[in-house]
């Protein structure tokens, strides 16, 4: 009995129950089989998918003709829309037909020359096509529109420049302003690196929501919390060794994802300190385990555990800045973006692997982020504090 | 009658005969080779344990699980495909386990009721008049438009029942209706059941974990991990394992429960009493042996019999405690009823005044102490030392690794516990009211009460887990509400949910939670042999918690509990879905921990049975406590303001309990082919009895006394609170 004093968090007996309850939810976690699969996979193969599959680039987009005209000239335009942008897909007769296959989705894009167009150009007329583009996905249709303008607008200026005798080899013999871009931090706009590590990002946001709540709810379905609540353990010594063990889990996923996945198939860089990057990683997950543990405090089962983290996860996800720049957000939404830690998380985590920026430039995010750690994991001791005190 | 032709035509077939049934859950083996025949009209029960196999067979035998070996036939139809299963379901009425878990929460008393009517195809005007009846006889009828999940226990079950009857079903397969019901409302349920059987002819195959529920069927077999051990009207089963149930006490307690135990395995220690069962022993036998073992050679002395005050001799004497060693002792309440089992022999006659070693050596005598006997009474044993008993001769252990020669614990006044107007307020709601009560160290004290008394809110109170609205509680010497964390370390909690972690190992859970309570490396490991010895966990150490049986499992729990040494132990629940071996043990380890180590225990129980180990219990109705005493107390009151016990054996129950009704009798239930009734003047109503029911054409069998259990005070005490709670309402 008198060898154990209730003792500091820092005294030995209190530094032991962070160990002895860090150990036990390590422990949990390995032993839970269908957690530990879904894990590896998606810290493994979802984020494979996500680099190699996804992409918002206009590949081989179907296009068909709905040539009026039969001309060289009408042709010559036609046969522009090649891959990688388009892909030709034949010709349709009429406009009905037309409007059936971008009904049908069989084609992405109708190319409409109208008739006496090689006749109208060479007589020195101003002549419009029409091009009809399906934009239910609006980046794509949005991408089909403008490089099929491009396509039109440089045909109509070597058609124009043959006619006025200003053609010469290779362009064009006239008063021209080219535009030299200079590509920078993914020369090759590679989808793959982008896609790939937002998708690690959003893995780790999930996972940092997830485990600790499934952890924590599992303990108050088994009724396992009561008889932590009854020992001499403070809430922060039964909530912080959750939070300490998911983000060891989580920092262990990320390093698979980056050096088994993302570098060695997709080339990605890490141009910055990794040190750097793992650190604002265990940051940013302690951040994310407080709203984990808080929605815990709500729900009452696992089933209830995974539908908040789908509630919570969704708007951390659109207001981070990973699928829109918050700059395109309408201004309400831009302030709500600034207390989603993923935006902050983003900034860093882009920052690091692919700018090679070090924590002299993103303070101020790491800053905010552990504000909102502290604030959060504050809330969810107190939610937790109040419900079994 | 619906289907009465159908009975006619398959007369001959037994209503429900299984051979070999054979029933498996990926490599754990449920059932292996049940057989049984039930016959039409019985009320057969399946008694046993969490895990013993009954549900599996019940579900079977509803054609709702499809079984893996074995014949199963239902009035004839063997049930061996779905379509089978299609063929009987109309005559069959099936209330799977769990509080209205076939009931839907969201409607009402009577939507619940329409529904399962017109799931069975009940006509409108058929289903009206049935729903009326059974209703009304269920006394549920004030409530029709209440929603079910609004219902308490006892109501939801008998809500079950309704549904369950009524498309008037000819088979009833009810899966452990009174678990978790409280006892008066498990009386209730018995009655209901009893009488609705025999009105209607119906057959009924009903199981339960409850051993003294046992006399409430015709017939009944004794399930242990999925085989029958037993089957027979409980009579037989208890004729089966000869022997004598002797109740009795010894002084020093601490010094005589190890020598007993190492000749009689079924030796329990009962609050201030000791309980054993020595088999194959007459009663004159059975106190000869007794006596050697405890080292006391005395003589018989004096020639009382047994049966003393039933022949009126003195009758004074019961109203009086059986506390003082020195008085000629006086029956345990009711315990004289040898007439049940030996009265044919007249060899039950024992001395029954307090005997003790001719020399008495000073207390504390270095070698062997001598032992005092006295108030000793012997009777037929129960169902339950007969199971424990079988399943000793199948290699069942109860002994557990505590040392047997520690020394006992200092007597001592100090107060471990101390409750002072403990409330608790939830809304307009009082879980608890003004609960007080004092447990002093090494006190083994029980808190009885329906599910929503308020126990466990008292414990969460105690344990600091919830703060009280008002009033104090002191735990080991600390007020509970500053003492914060320094109080946790003294005290040990074992919740109802043995709250371990199941995918952890046994040393991983005893790990755990000595690093919980900040013991070093090496006492760790010490407590953690303790506990592997003491629960007898050997082997399983690297076991995960969740493959353990229950017993292990509890006994783990209470390890974890233990891991630190606490002066202070409080138990919610902690026997619940234990086999009858794992109760006895857990028993055994409660014991040796407040009388050996002076160890304070607070437990919660609702097996009336087991409130009998206690030294002090508090009763609680209501959030409040009404009553707070030790067990023989109260039942001395029940006996003072209620009568005694009185069982009568009869060819036809059911009339024989409307006419005891009649002739004035309130308390009158229905245990099988017995009725029980309580009598304030049992030597008269023993004599006149089977001349009244003589007259209304029913045969008495036997009359006989019956020891008075506390769920027969529980049952008094709180029917009475609850008729006084309607009367001004």
């Amino acid at each position: 009995m008198n060898n154990m004093t209730n003792g500091g968090l820092f005294s030995v007996p209190g530094l032991r129950r962070l160990r002895v309850m860090t150990q036990k939810e390590l422990l949990q976690l390995f032993r839970d089989v269908a957690l530990m699969v879904f894990f590896l996979y998606s810290f493994t193969g979802d984020i494979y998918l996500a680099a190699s599959g996804v992409s918002m680039q206009l590949k081989n987009a179907a296009i068909a003709t709905l040539d009026a005209d039969y001309s060289f000239a009408s042709r010559e335009l036609a046969s522009r829309f090649q891959p990688p942008y388009f892909q030709p897909a034949g010709s349709v007769a009429d406009a009905r037909q037309a409007i059936r296959r971008l009904d049908d989705g069989d084609v992405m894009a109708v190319l409409d020359v109208p008739p006496r167009f090689q006749e109208r150009l060479q007589r020195g007329e101003q002549v419009s096509v029409q091009l009809q583009v399906d934009t239910s996905n609006s980046v794509l249709g949005f991408l089909a529109s403008s490089y099929g303008a491009q396509i039109v607008g440089k045909y109509a200026l070597e058609a124009a420049a043959q006619r006025e005798g200003l053609a010469a080899a290779g362009g064009i013999a006239g008063p021209l302003v080219e535009a030299d871009t200079r590509v920078w931090y993914n020369p090759n706009q590679n989808d793959a690196w982008f896609m790939g590590i937002s998708e690690l990002l959003t893995v780790v946001t999930l996972f940092s929501i997830l485990l600790p709540a499934a952890a924590m709810v599992r303990e108050k379905e088994r009724g396992t919390i009561e008889q932590l609540m009854v020992t001499p353990l403070t809430s922060f010594q039964i909530l912080f060794p959750k939070v300490v063990a998911m983000t060891l889990v989580i920092l262990a996923g990320s390093a698979i994802a980056l050096f088994g996945v993302l570098g060695p198939l997709f080339q990605l860089p890490m141009r910055g300190s990794l040190v750097t990057f793992f650190l604002i990683t265990a940051l940013y997950v302690f951040t994310t385990a407080g709203l984990g543990l808080l929605a815990a405090t709500v729900a009452r089962n696992l089933a209830q555990v995974g539908m908040l983290t789908v509630v919570i996860l969704m708007p951390m996800l659109l207001l981070s800045g990973a699928w829109t720049p918050i700059e395109a957000m309408p201004p309400w939404m831009r302030g709500l973006a600034w207390i989603s830690p993923l935006h902050y998380f983003l900034d860093a985590a882009y920052g690091i692997l692919l700018k090679g920026v070090g924590l002299d430039l993103l303070w101020d995010s790491v800053l905010a982020m552990t504000g909102l750690g502290i604030i959060v994991f504050a809330a969810g001791m107190r939610r937790f504090g109040r419900q079994f005190g | 009658m619906a289907g009465s032709a159908l009975v006619t035509q398959t007369m001959s077939a037994p209503a429900i005969r299984v051979e070999g049934f054979i029933k498996r859950y990926g490599k754990r083996v449920a059932a292996d080779g049940l057989a049984l025949t039930v016959q039409r009209g019985e009320i057969y029960g399946l008694v046993g344990a969490d895990g013993a196999g009954k549900s599996s067979l019940m579900k079977a035998v509803a054609g709702v699980l499809a079984h893996d070996g074995g014949t199963v036939e239902v009035f004839g139809t063997v049930i061996d495909s779905e379509r089978a299963a299609e063929k009987v379901k109309q005559r069959i009425g099936f209330l799977p386990q769990g509080l209205g878990l076939n009931l839907y929460p969201d409607l009402s008393i009577e939507e619940n009721v329409d529904f399962f009517g017109r799931l069975r195809g009940v006509p409108g005007a058929e289903l009206a008049e049935r729903k009326n009846m059974l209703l009304g006889m269920t006394r549920l009828d004030a409530f029709r438009s209440r929603p079910m999940r609004q219902l308490s226990g006892g109501m939801k079950q008998k809500l079950g029942l309704v549904c369950t009857l009524i498309h008037e079903p000819e088979l009833v397969i009810l899966d452990e209706p009174t678990t978790g019901v409280d006892p008066v409302s498990r009386r209730d349920f018995w009655a209901i059941l009893g009488k609705l059987l025999e009105e209607k002819g119906i057959t009924a195959l009903v199981s339960t974990a409850y051993l003294d529920e046992a006399d409430r069927f015709h017939r009944v077999s004794l399930f242990h991990e999925g085989k029958v051990m037993g089957e027979g009207t409980p009579a037989e089963l208890i004729a089966r394992v000869p022997g004598t149930l002797a109740l009795f006490r010894a002084e020093p307690q601490a010094d005589a429960l190890p020598r007993l135990k190492a000749q009689f395995p079924q030796t329990e220690a009962m609050g201030a009493w000791l309980r054993v069962f020595a088999e194959g022993l007459a009663p004159e036998q059975a106190l000869t042996a007794v006596e050697a073992s405890l080292g006391t050679h005395s003589p018989p002395v004096g020639s009382n019999s047994f049966d003393h005050n039933r022949r009126s001799a003195d009758r004074g004497r019961i109203n009086s405690l059986p506390r003082q060693a020195d008085t000629a002792s006086l029956p345990l309440v009711g315990s004289n009823s040898f007439d049940l089992g030996w009265e044919s022999t007249d060899s039950g006659r024992v001395n029954s005044t307090p005997r003790q070693a001719d020399t008495l050596p000073p207390q504390g005598c270095l070698t062997q102490r001598t032992i005092r006997l006295s108030d000793w009474f012997a009777r037929e044993p129960e169902l339950e030392d007969v199971f424990v008993a079988m399943l000793r001769q199948r290699g069942a252990r109860l002994d557990t690794s505590l040392p047997a020669d520690a020394p006992a614990a200092a007597p001592t006044s100090t107060l471990a516990i101390e409750a002072s107007g403990l409330t608790r307020v939830f809304g307009d709601f009082r879980a608890a009211d003004a609960v007080s009560f004092a447990v002093p160290q090494g006190e083994i004290f029980g808190l009885l009460g329906a599910n929503g008394a308020g126990k466990t809110t008292v414990i969460k109170m105690l344990t600091g887990i919830l703060k009280p609205s008002s009033g104090a509680g002191r735990v080991a010497g600390a007020d509970m509400r500053s003492a914060g964390l320094a109080i946790k370390e003294r005290i040990g909690y074992m919740s109802q949910a043995f709250s371990l972690y199941h995918d952890l190992s046994v040393v991983e859970n005893i790990r755990l939670y000595a690093g919980i309570y900040g013991l070093d490396d090496r006492r760790a490991r010490q407590r953690s042999d303790w506990v592997i010895g003491m629960a007898g966990l050997a082997g399983f150490e690297n076991d995960a918690a969740g493959r353990l049986p229950m017993g292990l499992r509890q006994r783990l729990a209470l390890g974890c509990a233990l891991v630190h040494e606490p002066r202070v132990l409080f138990l919610d629940e902690p026997t619940s879905g234990v086999d009858p071996i794992g109760r006895r043990m857990f028993w055994d380890i409660l014991f040796h921990l407040s009388r050996r180590e002076g160890v304070a225990i607070l437990v919660t129980t609702h097996y009336m049975s087991e409130a009998e180990h206690c030294d002090h219990l508090a009763l609680m109705f209501a959030g409040r406590v009404v009553a707070d005493a030790s067990p023989e107390a109260m039942k001395q009151e029940l006996i003072t303001s209620a009568g005694q016990l009185l069982e009568l054996r009869v060819d036809r129950p059911v009339p024989a309990q409307n006419a005891l009704r009649d002739a004035g009798f309130a308390n009158v239930a229905l245990h099988g082919r017995a009725v029980h009734l309580l009598s304030r003047d049992a030597d008269t109503d023993r004599e006149r009895l089977p001349a009244l029911l003589d007259k209304a054409g029913i045969a008495v069998q036997s009359v006989g006394l019956r020891p008075l259990s506390m769920e027969d005070v529980f049952v008094q005490r709180i029917s009475a609170l609850e008729e006084a709670g309607r009367r001004p309402a």
